[in-house]
C-alpha cells in the first residue's frame, strides 16, 4: 500500500516511515512541508496519506489546510491527520465533505502501533477514524440533550466506539461481547436517534458523526 | 461753565506715589531679608507688618482723593480716612493685613464706577495713582488700575496667611487646593464677570454705591458658582471670553465705520429730520432736572444702541473733551446735552455714549478703539486656549488630552502594568510548578522504568515487558499533561487561526449550546488575541458553572479601532463583578490593553458581558492551501 508521509520533525518522520515499512507499507514520499505535501498528494495519488497538522512554512495548521485542499482536488483521497492536540473545529472541517476516508488522531496513538495501523488501513479503505478525545467531547456536549439522554450506558459505549470509526467486530472485541449483541445495540441506537440504519460500517460512522456534529 | 472738578488735591497723586515707593521698598527689603538665613523671624515679621501698614495708609489716601463730593464725600474725608488708618496702624497693626486685600478689591471695583461716570460724560476723577491732568490720558488709566487693584487684592487674599483670610481660602475649598492651571481655569470667571460688569455698568443706571454693591454681589455669586460647579464655571468663562473677544472686535469695527459719518454730521451741523426719540430729548436741558435719573437712563439706551448699529442716526462727538465744551443745544437736535452745571449735579444729566468701557480700555478715540480690538484678540486667544481644557468635546476633536486626563491615564497604566507583571510572573510560576510536578516527574519515572526493564531483560523478560508497557503509558500521560499545559499558555487554534476560530473552537468545546457571530476580517495583535480569548473562555466557563444556562451567544466585531466582544448567557442572571466571580480578574487583565468590561445581569437573566479593547486589525492572511 503506497503512503505519503508529511512530518517536519526528522525523528518523528523517520519513526513513522520505519513503523509503516515494518507493517508492509510502501513509502511513496516523505515530505517535510505543506507545499511539498500538496504536490506529492496530487502527483503521487497515494492510497493513503499521513499528515501532521503543524507544518512549515507558517508552522500553524498548514498540514490540515493542505490535506483539505488536496481532497478538494482529488475527492475522497484518504488522509489520516495526526496532531499533538485534537480540536473539534478541525474534525468538523475534515468531515465537512462527508466523503469518508478521513482520520484525525493524536500523535500519541502511534505508540499503540497495532491500533494505529488498523486506523491507517480503515482510512485507506474509505472509513472514518476519529480520536476518542474528539468523540468524548462531541458526546459530552450533547449528553444532556434528548434523544442522546435516552441511550443506555452500554449503548453510549457502543456509540462512542462507533464514532471513533471502529467496525462491529472491533467493538465486540473491545467490549467483550458478541458481534450480534453489538449489532443489536447499534440498531437500537439508530432507532433512538432516528437515523437510517445501514449495514455498511463506514456509512454508519459518518451518519453518527454527522448526527453528533449537527 | 464747569469743565473739570479738581476735587481733593492733585498732590494726592504725589503722596500716594511716595507711599507706594515706600511699600515697594519694604517689599524688596522683606524679600531680600527673607532670603538671608541670619534674619530672625521677628525682624521679618516686623517688616511685613510695616509693609501692610504703609499699604493701608496709601490706600486711605487714594480712597480719600477718589471720594469726590458726588460720591458723598467731601474735604472731610481727607482728614478722616488717613486718621482712621493711622489709628488702626497704631492700635491694631495686625488688622491692616486683613483690611488691605479686601479694601483693594473694593477699591478696584470702585474703579468701574469711576470709569462709568466718566463714560457718562462726567469729569475725570482722581483714581489710584492718577490725578486730574490730561483728561484723555488720565481716563484711560482708570480701568487698568482698577484691574490691577482687583488682581492684587485677590492675590493677597489667596496668599495671605492671616487666619481670617485663611478661613475664606478654606471656604473656597477644592479650588484653592487645585493645581495652578486648574485654579486659573476655574477662577477665570471672576475677571470675565468684572469685565462684563465694567461694560454693562454705563447701561444700567444705579447710584455709585448701589453699582458697587451689585458688582460685588455678582462676583460673590460667581464665587459660589465656582465652588459648586467648577467645570461649568470654567466652561462659562471660556464661552464668555470668546464672546468678549468678538465683542471687542465688533466695538472697534463699529467705531471705525461710524467715525467718518460722525464728523460729517458734526461739521454740517444741520439737523437731520429728527426722529421721534431724538426730538424728545431735543428740548432745552432746563426741563430735564424734573426726572434726571430716569431720563439719563432712557437717553443712554436710545442714544447708545444706534451708535453702534446705525451711525447715521448717531449724533454728537465722541471725544469727551469735545463734550465738555459748551454744547450747542440747538444744533444736532439737542442730543448732546451739556455737562452738569455744577459738581453736585447728577451724572444722569449728562448724555451717555461718549465712551464705552471695554476691559481695561475706555473706547473713546481711534487709539482706544484699536486698543479694544487688541484686547478683544487677547480675549479670543485666551478663550481659544482655554476651550480644549474646559470642553472635553473640543479636546477630543483636537485629539489632545488634558493634564488631568493624562495623570489619570498614568495612574491607570501604573495599576494595569502592576497587574500585568503580577499575572505574568504568577503564570510563569504556575507553569514551572506544573512542569516540575507533571511532565518532568513522569519523564523521571519513565527513565527509571526503562532502566529497571533493562536490568530485568536477561533474568525476567516478562517483568521487563510489563515495565516497558508501564513506561509507554507514562509517556502518554506526560504528553497529555504537556498538551493541557500548552493549551493553558497558548491554545493551538488561537496560534494557528487567530481569535475568530479559537472562539469557535471554544464554543464547540463548551458544554453549553453556544451560537457565535464573529466578524473579524483580519488578525489582531497577538497579546490582545490571547487576552480576549482567555476572557471569553473564563466568561463561558462562568456561564456553564453558575448561570444554569443551556444556551449562550458570543458576538465579536471590530470597527474603527475598537474590538467589541459580547458574551451572553440565557441563564439566571445576577452576576456581580464585586462578588469575585472572575469578572474582576478579566476586567483587570483587559485593562492592560486599555480594555473595558461592562456587565448587565438582571435577576432572571440574561447576563450580557460586553468587552471593548482598542486595537488595530491587520490585513487578512491569504493562503494558497
Amino acid at each position: 500500500m503506497r503512503v505519503v508521509v508529511a512530518e517536519d520533525l526528522f525523528l518523528l518522520r523517520d519513526g513513522l516511515v520505519r513503523l509503516l515499512e515494518a507493517h508492509g507499507f510502501e513509502i511513496a514520499a516523505a515530505v517535510e512541508d505543506a507545499p511539498g505535501l500538496l504536490t506529492a498528494l496530487v502527483s503521487e495519488r497515494p492510497e493513503v496519506a499521513i499528515v501532521d497538522v503543524r507544518l512549515p512554512p507558517t508552522f500553524t495548521d498548514d498540514g490540515l489546510r493542505a490535506a483539505i485542499e488536496a481532497r478538494s482536488q482529488v475527492p475522497g483521497l484518504p488522509v489520516l491527520v495526526l496532531s499533538q492536540y485534537v480540536e473539534q473545529l478541525y474534525a468538523r472541517e475534515l468531515l465537512a465533505d462527508r466523503a469518508g476516508g478521513v482520520g484525525y488522531l493524536l500523535k500519541d496513538r502511534v505508540f499503540n502501533d497495532d491500533q494505529f495501523i488498523d486506523a491507517v488501513r480503515t482510512v485507506a479503505a474509505g472509513g472514518t477514524v476519529m480520536d476518542r478525545e474528539v468523540v468524548t467531547k462531541l458526546l459530552g456536549r450533547r449528553a444532556r440533550e434528548e434523544p442522546l439522554a435516552r441511550l443506555s450506558a452500554r449503548e453510549r459505549e457502543v456509540l462512542e466506539l462507533m464514532a471513533q470509526g471502529r467496525s462491529n467486530s472491533a467493538i465486540a472485541q473491545r467490549l467483550f461481547v458478541t458481534e450480534k449483541a453489538v449489532s443489536k445495540h447499534s440498531t437500537s441506537i439508530f432507532t433512538k436517534l432516528d437515523l437510517a440504519p445501514s449495514d455498511d460500517d463506514n456509512r454508519r460512522v459518518l451518519a453518527v458523526l454527522a448526527y453528533l456534529n449537527g | 461753565m464747569p469743565v473739570m472738578h479738581r476735587i481733593g488735591s492733585s498732590n494726592s497723586a504725589a503722596v500716594v506715589l511716595v507711599l507706594a515707593v515706600l511699600v515697594a521698598g519694604c517689599l524688596v527689603a522683606w524679600w531680600l531679608w527673607s532670603n538671608q538665613a541670619q534674619t530672625t523671624k521677628d525682624q521679618r515679621g516686623r517688616l511685613r507688618q510695616l509693609t501692610w501698614c504703609a499699604a493701608l495708609l496709601a490706600l486711605s489716601i487714594m480712597v480719600a482723593s477718589t471720594v469726590h463730593p458726588r460720591y458723598g464725600g467731601g474735604r472731610l474725608w481727607w482728614i478722616v480716612l488717613p486718621i482712621v488708618a493711622l489709628i488702626i496702624i497704631v492700635s491694631r497693626p495686625r488688622l491692616a493685613a486683613r483690611i488691605v486685600p479686601v479694601a483693594l478689591i473694593l477699591y478696584g471695583l470702585f474703579g468701574f464706577v469711576v470709569a462709568r461716570d466718566y463714560a457718562f460724560g462726567g469729569p475725570v476723577q482722581s483714581y489710584g495713582l492718577t490725578g486730574v491732568g490730561n483728561a484723555g490720558v488720565e481716563a484711560n488709566l482708570i480701568l487698568p488700575q482698577a484691574y490691577a487693584f482687583l488682581l492684587l487684592g485677590g492675590w493677597l487674599a489667596v496668599r495671605s496667611a492671616d487666619p481670617v483670610l485663611l478661613t475664606a481660602k478654606r471656604w473656597l475649598g477644592p479650588v484653592a487646593e487645585a493645581p495652578l492651571g486648574e485654579q486659573f481655569r476655574t477662577l477665570a470667571l471672576l475677571p470675565v464677570i468684572a469685565v462684563t460688569a465694567g461694560m454693562l455698568m454705563p447701561r444700567i443706571w444705579l447710584a455709585a454705591g448701589a453699582a458697587l454693591i451689585l458688582t460685588a454681589a455678582v462676583l460673590y455669586g460667581a464665587v459660589l458658582v465656582i465652588r459648586r460647579w467648577r467645570q461649568r464655571a470654567a466652561q462659562a468663562a471660556t464661552v464668555a471670553l470668546l464672546c468678549l473677544g468678538v465683542g471687542g472686535l465688533a466695538i472697534a469695527a463699529a467705531w471705525h465705520s461710524s467715525a467718518p459719518t460722525f464728523k460729517t454730521i458734526n461739521v454740517s451741523a444741520k439737523p437731520a429730520p429728527a426722529k421721534p426719540q431724538v426730538s424728545a430729548s431735543a428740548q432745552p436741558r432746563k426741563s430735564l432736572p424734573a426726572q434726571p435719573r430716569r431720563l439719563g437712563f432712557l437717553q443712554a439706551r436710545k442714544l447708545d444702541l444706534p451708535r453702534l448699529s446705525k451711525p447715521a442716526t448717531l449724533v454728537g462727538p465722541f471725544k469727551p473733551g469735545a463734550l465738555l465744551k459748551p454744547a450747542p443745544a440747538t444744533s444736532l437736535a439737542g442730543t448732546v446735552v451739556s455737562p452738569p452745571p455744577s459738581p453736585a449735579a447728577d451724572v444722569a444729566d449728562v448724555a451717555y455714549g461718549q465712551a464705552l468701557p471695554f476691559g481695561a480700555v475706555l473706547v473713546s478715540s481711534q487709539g482706544t478703539a484699536e486698543a479694544a480690538a487688541l484686547e478683544g484678540l487677547a480675549f479670543l486667544a485666551l478663550g481659544t486656549w482655554l476651550a480644549p481644557q474646559t470642553f472635553p468635546r473640543v479636546r477630543r476633536m483636537l485629539g489632545r488630552p488634558s493634564e488631568a486626563e493624562l495623570s489619570e491615564r498614568v495612574e491607570r497604566l501604573t495599576k494595569s502594568r502592576a497587574v500585568a507583571v503580577d499575572t505574568a510572573s504568577a503564570d510563569l510560576r504556575r507553569l514551572e510548578r506544573d512542569l516540575h510536578d507533571g511532565a518532568q516527574a513522569r519523564l523521571v519515572a519513565l527513565g527509571m522504568s526503562l532502566r529497571a526493564a533493562e536490568r530485568l531483560i536477561p533474568t525476567s523478560p516478562e517483568a521487563a515487558l510489563a515495565l516497558v508497557v508501564e513506561a509507554r503509558e507514562t509517556s502518554v500521560r506526560a504528553l497529555t499533561e504537556l498538551r493541557e499545559l500548552v493549551r493553558g499558555v497558548l491554545p493551538p487554534v488561537l496560534a494557528d487561526r487567530g481569535l475568530a476560530d479559537a472562539v469557535r473552537a471554544l464554543a464547540l468545546d463548551s458544554p453549553l449550546h453556544v451560537q457565535t457571530e464573529i466578524d473579524l476580517p483580519g488578525r489582531l495583535p497577538s497579546p490582545v488575541e490571547t487576552a480576549c480569548y482567555f476572557a471569553v473562555a473564563e466568561l463561558l466557563t462562568n456561564a456553564a458553572k453558575h448561570s444554569g444556562a443551556r444556551d449562550a451567544r458570543i458576538a465579536i466585531s471590530h470597527s474603527g479601532r475598537l474590538l467589541r466582544l459580547e458574551v451572553t448567557d440565557f441563564g439566571l442572571g445576577g452576576a456581580d463583578p464585586a462578588l469575585g466571580s472572575g469578572l474582576a480578574g478579566v476586567e483587570k487583565r483587559l485593562a492592560t490593553f486599555d480594555g473595558i468590561l461592562a456587565v448587565s445581569s438582571p435577576a432572571g437573566g440574561p447576563t450580557i458581558v460586553v468587552m471593548e479593547v482598542p486595537c488595530a486589525l491587520s490585513s487578512p492572511k491569504t493562503s494558497s492551501y
